[in-house]
């Protein structure tokens, strides 16, 4: 029924002149009631027949044919669609799916006509058509006119007269930065006689910064950009980098091809920068899965099946995630050709499981522009401490070697290396003594001794986790094969949190979530002996993988087995650290010299520790005989504490700043990025798509109905994404034009923006599609220069009033007879309030914000913790930087139909709900505007209510209200002052809202009046909708 | 223009416009939130006209509550045969487990009612209710996680991106309240820790955002915004709404856009529900009967028993879908325990709403359905002792009830193995399921599409088929 009517819409917009023509009238036909039988996937061809090729079509299928150009008799498919025969009529009843009797007329007329056959138009490549003839020839401003114009005189409809310019600035005010234009602007504007007025005004806008805030907001959409990972518990990760790239490459007006490349490909760019590198963020903002029990395989594939559909929906505006399980049934995408896409994208060494917090490798380090100055100082202040330390470095020899010389006659001492030390237990002290313990000789001194009962708790002096990096060292004389050395767990058996452990014999660390799935245990490959001294250390360099582990006996590093690697959460548990103690084991035997660290020491140090000798020792090793680790151990005591006072404090600066440096670098955010492997990761053909049923190994390629690979283009990413920036690609330049175009129309020419097949629509205006795919092309693909083309032409300046003749005629302005008249998208709802109201702070770019939400939100979906609303000036920034929780998105956004970013979403869609009438009435975002826009009317507006309610007009809408509205506002504002006046207590309560401060100095009856009659401007229909 | 309109233009204007109705007069018609639904629908005369799904998030475990296994009991134990198990995918959680020691259930069964229906001791007041009722022990599902087994549940798709049932309906049969959304989803409160949801879950996909589920909230705004702030009484509000629309119409005279009259029809809905959805949610006037049928709980907002009373409340109003969540049924560990409660909180109210539905004669026309994303394995997952064991996920096959609107009570449905491991006889797979919902409110599941990327999706996908032995 629904697909009936829509045909029939389709068909009053015809052209009344002309031929059928196949790929406006037919094709559509063929491909909405026939394709799925007959169409380009073959396993669903249970007959011969193709009606997807002319040769299909005509083939000869044992003495008949489906069409016999010119005879109806002899073409069976006329024969078919029309038979009385119920059994033999096509499409068979059972399908669904009818033809209408005017839709058989059009195949009939198309058959008696020759049956003329068409490649489908968007395969083929768009070339610049002349430009149409016009009777009104003073009309047109540019190409676009022509077309639009050509089109609308045959149709016998004439455009409107251009907007006032109120209207039009403020139409192209929002559409190019978001924001509404000052009162200031306005009047810049409408009182410039300059026939150049309004190309000045479009050219100061498109140099704006908040111009590539505004076309980022859309792009974010295309790339699925958002805060959170999307699965399950849909923690943080970690992107705004990507996001502020793109703002950038906007506002620096990036070609579209460059910005295409850097983007599926910039790591493959010869000597990448960082920013070519953050990039490709793009293709890792789909979602990732961290949840427990999954397999990880099966995820695996469908990150890559993402990336594939992404990139087809946004560049190609192709549907190819309909070939994944079969080949596509409309369009000429075979199932192989699906996964030769596959093939570009699945060369990564990603995990199928997602760390469930932050974000997942392959990352790159992404300091901003601000942090890499930052950098650079802290790597000139590292510069200058290493150089007053080298300049020290002949006295610090001699210096060294005298105060050896007293050291060899000295009494002996121990030594500890001091950077980074966090505890040391010696043992020394009876108090260290517990339950169960007992101080005996040990290894040096006194040690402690377990019975397998006891253990010591050593308090809660450090936490580690996630991103920590430590060291845990000790000696040990074990007696059982089997116990805890140092923890910090659960002590309950194979529970949360971390430890170093003896398990038959071999030294194992576990870093615990979840014991059975959710953990990183590592163990040395051969057991230690009992009963014996041994040295066992273990090093963690916070990068959340078994490879950030090491395994140290006796000083060595150890061969490891990696018993498990699947850590995808902080694992630390809210317990003391425990000696010879910890989830559920004991030790048995002697502990001595226990010492955490702050950092993973480096292998030399780690020998320095397992070292057996005193200072002194050491030093009676005559110098060129001594290790490393001897050398490296007098070194660090003679620096740490013996040397002189001038030494060490040139040694503690240097410390200090390679600390301050790393540090901030470790401060610094990362980015999600794509990254190749070598050799490259096999890919194959996935039977119905499934990760665990593989067919044959397939190759790179790109489907072989479109245009051919570039010459010499390397067979990976970055000759796809040249691929895809061909001049001779028919699909890329239209794809985005039309995307454009609907931003600023709020339809595209081809309406269903995300599928530019057989299946999608008709372009309103074909020729123009063609013309400006055309000029983007050999524009250098410029961005800015199509946008200004878009909003010069006299087409975008058209008055958006409609008589009730035209609603009629054109109640969707396809025609485009009026201006656009669309409601705003959501971002520009709230940022244009917030700009009305002098509360929008504008900064471009950093770490997403928080602004109001209704309390409890995430809480009743999630448990745990809830939003944390910022305060300051995160509650005013504009909302392409409010952080966006898949899971439970921000409610003011999703009222206004912003797209989920769970996938990729091209199609604009906007609905008129009650929803969207309380958030505007009710939301603390929109009743402190109010306020603060009440403040502005009385400060700014003058000493009349007249003259206040017409700034407050003005500074939302841009013009000043009409006589009758000024009635209106007026008549309003008595009423709430009236109110008001008499209700003094509410005045207070409503002007509660928000936590902007309320002047003390404006009275509060008075204040909230006026606040009441912004509130009602600021929910007018006209504000929330692109005049 | 916006969808509504382009809706007009496609379905009504052309229609209308030839019967000579204005365009202005049109944008009337459409006063309520979610219109009329599709042309064409029902395709044949419905058995239910709204639907109740109580969603046991987590996954309940079918051993423990319908699916009788007495053999369990000599087996305890033992190992899970391979041939029972089959070389069955397992989640992350046990495939590194060496043992799949199998468990019986603690808790005692018995058969109750005429129908004889096996219910354990764990759920009293359903067993008093189960001639009401139809037990299918036979559903199954792909997903194995929770994340795609809600989603699959909820949209027919393990990947979000797809419109949810509730959305599917909203859209197809519109609503039958003025006041009121098409579809309403209400959360139980939680003290954390149990398994998240997702706002997707009734997410309206593709299909236009109108269509998605309002969440009504047990604490703050019933329904987001839907307060006036303070210091802005209803009168005021009033006022407030009459001179916007004063400014609105002036404007739609001015520019002849017909989306000026919807807004000013959408935010006239907006004052209507900022009354009807507080006194929906406004139980003080209901008897102490009520709160006795439906348990303590009840009084306590926010909880099942009071959200399941809110459901029935809903019915009467003609609220197309309502939908409750209820999380807590994921039961790895210490499932004796967590079961226990996770009963007490969910069995009286879910019977309370069965039996109180079928008073007030609103069973015959609303369907109920009660049930999980997936069941639990008979095998035990970490240590098993006397008293403790836990479960995991297990997708082949599991137990969820029905009731009302067209169904068969009394009847169950479906039959596993001695294991509850696998079926052996009349599978039901989620897809089939939601064919038969949507058939006994007059759909047929392959003609409710929606034409997305070039394709008309369904919430079956391509597959599903109507249970017809369910069926009265």
């Amino acid at each position: 029924m629904l697909r009936y009517f829509a045909l029939l819409v389709v068909a009053a917009q015809l052209p009344s002149e002309g031929a059928v023509d196949f790929n406006r009238d037919i094709r559509p036909l063929l491909s909405d009631r026939c394709f799925s039988c007959h169409g380009p996937d073959a396993a669903s061809r249970n007959i011969k027949l193709r009606l997807d090729s002319e040769a299909g079509m005509t083939a000869d299928l044992g003495g008949r044919r489906a069409v016999t150009p010119g005879s109806l008799e002899q073409s069976e498919l006329i024969q078919r669609i029309t038979t009385e025969n119920k059994a033999r009529r096509m499409p068979p009843v059972s399908s669904g799916l009818r033809l209408s009797p005017q839709e058989i007329e059009l195949l009939k007329n198309w058959v008696k006509e020759g049956a003329r056959w068409q490649t489908h138009w968007s395969w083929i490549r768009p070339e610049r058509p002349l430009l149409p003839p016009v009777k009104n020839s003073a009309w047109p401003r540019n190409a676009i006119d022509f077309f639009v114009l050509h089109r609308l005189e045959r149709e016998g409809l004439v455009p409107s007269p251009q907007a006032d310019p109120y209207t039009l600035i403020r139409r192209v005010t929002l559409d190019l930065t978001g924001v509404p234009p000052t009162p200031e602007e306005v009047d810049a504007f409408v009182k410039d006689p300059s026939p150049a007025a309004y190309e000045k005004l479009v050219d100061r806008l498109l140099a704006s910064p908040r111009y590539g805030e505004r076309m980022a907001a859309r792009w974010l959409d295309v790339a699925r950009y958002a805060d959170t990972n999307g699965y399950q518990t849909d923690a943080e990760r970690v992107m705004w980098r990507w996001r502020d790239w793109v703002i950038d490459a906007f506002n620096r007006n990036m070609p579209f091809d460059q910005f295409t490349i850097e983007q599926l490909a910039g790591d493959l760019l010869p000597n990448p920068t960082l920013e070519q590198r953050i990039a490709t963020g793009f293709n890792r903002n789909h979602r990732g899965n961290g949840e427990g029990g999954i397999i990880p395989e099966e995820y695996a594939v469908e990150y890559v099946a993402d990336r594939v559909e992404t990139m087809a929906t946004a560049w190609l505006g192709l549907t190819a995630g309909c070939a994944r399980c079969h080949s596509h049934k409309y369009d000429p995408i075979s199932q192989k050709e699906y996964y030769q896409l596959f093939a570009f994208f699945n060369n990564i060494n990603e995990r199928g499981r997602y760390f469930k917090y932050g974000n997942t490798p392959p990352l790159v380090l992404a300091p901003t522009r601000e942090q890499q100055e930052l950098q650079k100082k802290a790597e000139a202040k590292l510069a200058a401490a290493e150089a007053n330390f080298a300049a020290l470095k002949p006295r610090l020899e001699t210096l060294r070697r005298s105060w050896e010389q007293t050291l060899a006659a000295g009494a002996p001492s121990r030594y500890t290396i001091q950077q980074g030390l966090a505890r040391h237990f010696d043992f020394e002290k009876p108090e260290a003594a517990g339950q169960g313990v007992s101080l005996q000789p040990g290894r040096f001194g006194l040690a402690a001794h377990f019975d397998g009962k006891g253990f010591l708790e050593a308090g809660k002096i450090r936490e580690y986790g996630f991103y920590s990096r430590f060291t845990l060292s000790a000696w040990i004389r074990p007696t059982a094969a089997d116990g805890a050395i140092l923890t910090r767990a659960k002590d309950i058996s194979e529970e949360t949190g971390l430890g170093l452990y003896l398990k038959d014999g071999k030294l194992q660390l576990n870093l615990v979530q979840r014991w059975l799935d959710d953990a990183i245990r590592v163990e040395t490959e051969s057991a230690i002996p009992l009963q014996e001294w041994t040295h066992v250390a273990a090093t963690y360099d916070g990068t959340r993988v078994a490879d950030g582990v090491r395994l140290y006996v006796n000083g060595k590093p150890q061969p490891v087995k990696v018993l498990l690697d699947e850590l995808n959460q902080d694992f630390r548990a809210p317990e003391p650290w425990r000696v010879g103690g910890g989830n559920g084991l004991r030790f048995q035997g002697w502990i001595d010299e226990v010492r955490i660290y702050d950092r993973n020491l480096p292998a030399l140090e780690i020998e320095v520790l397992a070292l057996d000798q005193t200072l002194e020792q050491v030093a009676r090793v005559r110098e060129e005989e001594r290790s490393l680790a001897q050398r490296e151990f007098l070194q660090f005591a003679f620096l740490e504490t013996y040397g002189p006072e001038e030494i060490r404090q040139a040694w503690r600066q240097l410390v200090e700043a390679r600390q301050q440096r790393d540090q901030l670098v470790a401060s610094f955010p990362t980015v999600m990025v794509m990254e190749e492997m070598t050799p490259p990761r096999p890919a194959y053909f996935l039977h119905r798509g499934a990760y665990d049923r593989p067919g044959e190994r397939v190759e790179r390629g790109v489907p072989t109905s479109l245009h051919p690979w570039p010459a010499g283009a390397p067979k990976n990413r970055l000759g796809l994404a040249q691929w895809i920036v061909s001049p001779d690609n028919p699909l890329t330049a239209r794809v985005i034009v039309n995307r454009f175009w609907q931003s600023y129309f709020g339809t595209g020419i081809v309406k269903t923006v995300e599928d530019f097949g057989s299946q999608g629509e008709w372009p309103s205006h074909p020729e123009l599609l063609d013309w400006l795919a055309r000029e983007f092309i050999e524009s250098g693909w410029n961005v800015k220069a199509m946008q200004k083309l878009i909003v010069m032409s006299a087409t975008y300046r058209q008055s958006a009033k409609a008589s009730r003749a035209l609603l009629e005629r054109d109640p969707e302005n396809r025609l485009l007879a009026r201006g656009p008249r669309v409601r705003l998208p959501a971002e520009t709802v709230r940022d244009q309030a917030l700009a009305a109201a002098g509360l929008l702070v504008e900064r471009i770019g950093g770490p997403s914000v928080k602004p109001y939400q209704p309390a409890g939100l995430w809480r009743e979906l999630a448990g745990g913790n809830d939003y944390q609303q910022d305060r300051g000036e995160g509650l005013y920034r504009r909302s392409l930087y409010t952080f966006w929780k898949r899971t439970a998105p921000p409610p003011m956004m999703v009222n206004f139909d912003a797209s989920s970013r769970e996938t990729c979403v091209v199609r604009e869609t906007r609905t008129n709900t009650p929803l969207q009438a309380l958030n505007l009435m009710n939301d603390v975002t929109y009743l402190e505007a109010a306020r603060k826009l009440a403040e502005r009317m009385i400060r700014e507006g003058g000493a009349s209510a007249e003259s206040r309610l017409q700034h407050g007009f003005r500074l939302v809408l841009a013009r000043l209200p009409r006589a009758r509205e000024l009635e209106v506002l007026k008549d309003s504002l008595r009423f709430y002052l009236d109110h008001y006046q008499t209700h003094v207590e509410a005045a207070g309560k409503l002007l509660e809202q928000g936590d902007a401060p309320r002047p003390a100095s404006l009275e509060a009856s008075e204040l909230a009046a006026y606040a009441a009659v912004a509130s009602m401007i600021l929910n007018l229909d006209e504000v929330v909708t692109k005049p | 223009m916006t969808e509504r309109i382009v809706e007009i233009s496609r379905r009504r204007l052309l229609r209308d416009v030839a019967s000579g109705l204005g365009v202005a007069a049109l944008a009337n018609l459409l006063s309520a939130d979610q219109g009329p639904g599709q042309p064409g629908l029902p395709h044949f005369a419905p058995r239910a006209k709204r639907v109740i799904y109580l969603f046991m998030s987590g996954g309940p475990s079918q051993i423990e509550l319908f699916d009788y296994k007495p053999k369990l009991a000599e087996w305890r134990g033992t190992d899970l045969p391979d041939s029972v198990r089959m070389g069955q995918r397992l989640t992350g959680m046990t495939a590194t487990q060496t043992k799949f020691p199998v468990v019986q259930s603690l808790f005692r069964f018995q058969q109750h009612g005429q129908s004889g229906a096996w219910v354990s001791e764990l759920a009293p007041y359903t067993a008093k209710v189960v001639d009401k009722l139809t037990f299918i022990r036979s559903m199954h599902t792909e997903a194995i996680n929770h994340d795609p087994a809600v989603t699959f549940f909820q949209t027919g798709f393990q990947l979000a991106g797809r419109p949810s049932i509730g959305s599917w309906l909203a859209y197809g049969l519109g609503s039958e309240n003025q006041d009121l959304p098409a579809f309403v989803v209400m959360i139980s409160a939680t003290d954390g820790g149990d398994q998240p949801l997702y706002d997707r879950l009734w997410g309206s996909g593709f299909l236009p955002t109108r269509y998605q589920g309002v969440k009504f909230r047990s604490s703050g705004d019933p329904v987001l915004y839907l307060s006036n702030p303070e210091g802005m009484t209803a009168k005021v509000r009033r006022r407030f709404l009459d001179d916007l629309g004063k400014l609105n119409q002036m404007q739609f005279e001015e520019v002849g856009d017909p989306e000026i009259q919807t807004r000013i029809a959408q935010y006239e809905m907006a004052y209507r529900m900022q009354s009807s959805v507080p006194e929906l949610t406004d139980l003080s006037r209901e008897p102490e009967s009520t709160f006795e049928l439906y348990g303590p709980d009840s009084r306590k907002p926010g909880t099942f028993a009071a959200n399941c009373l809110l459901a029935r409340r809903l019915a009467e109003r003609g609220v197309r879908f309502i939908q409750l969540f209820h999380r807590g049924w994921d039961h790895h560990n210490n499932l004796p325990e967590k079961i226990v409660k996770v009963c007490k909180e969910t069995d009286q109210p879910a019977a309370a709403l069965v039996q109180d539905l079928d008073q007030r004669g609103l069973l015959k026309d609303t369907l109920v359905v009660w049930g999980g994303e997936f069941g639990r394995t008979v095998y035990c997952q970490g240590k098993l002792t006397p008293e403790d064991y836990g479960r995991d996920h297990h997708p082949r096959c599991f137990t969820i009830w029905m009731a009302g609107g067209g169904l068969k009570p009394g009847l169950t449905y479906g039959t596993t193995d001695d294991y509850s491991y696998n079926i052996v006889e009349n599978p039901v797979h989620v897809h089939d399921l939601h064919a038969t919902i949507l058939h006994l409110l007059g759909i047929d599941h392959t003609r409710l599409t929606y034409k997305f990327q070039g394709r008309y999706f369904r919430l079956t996908d391509v597959h599903g088929s109507v249970v017809r032995e369910l069926l009265a």
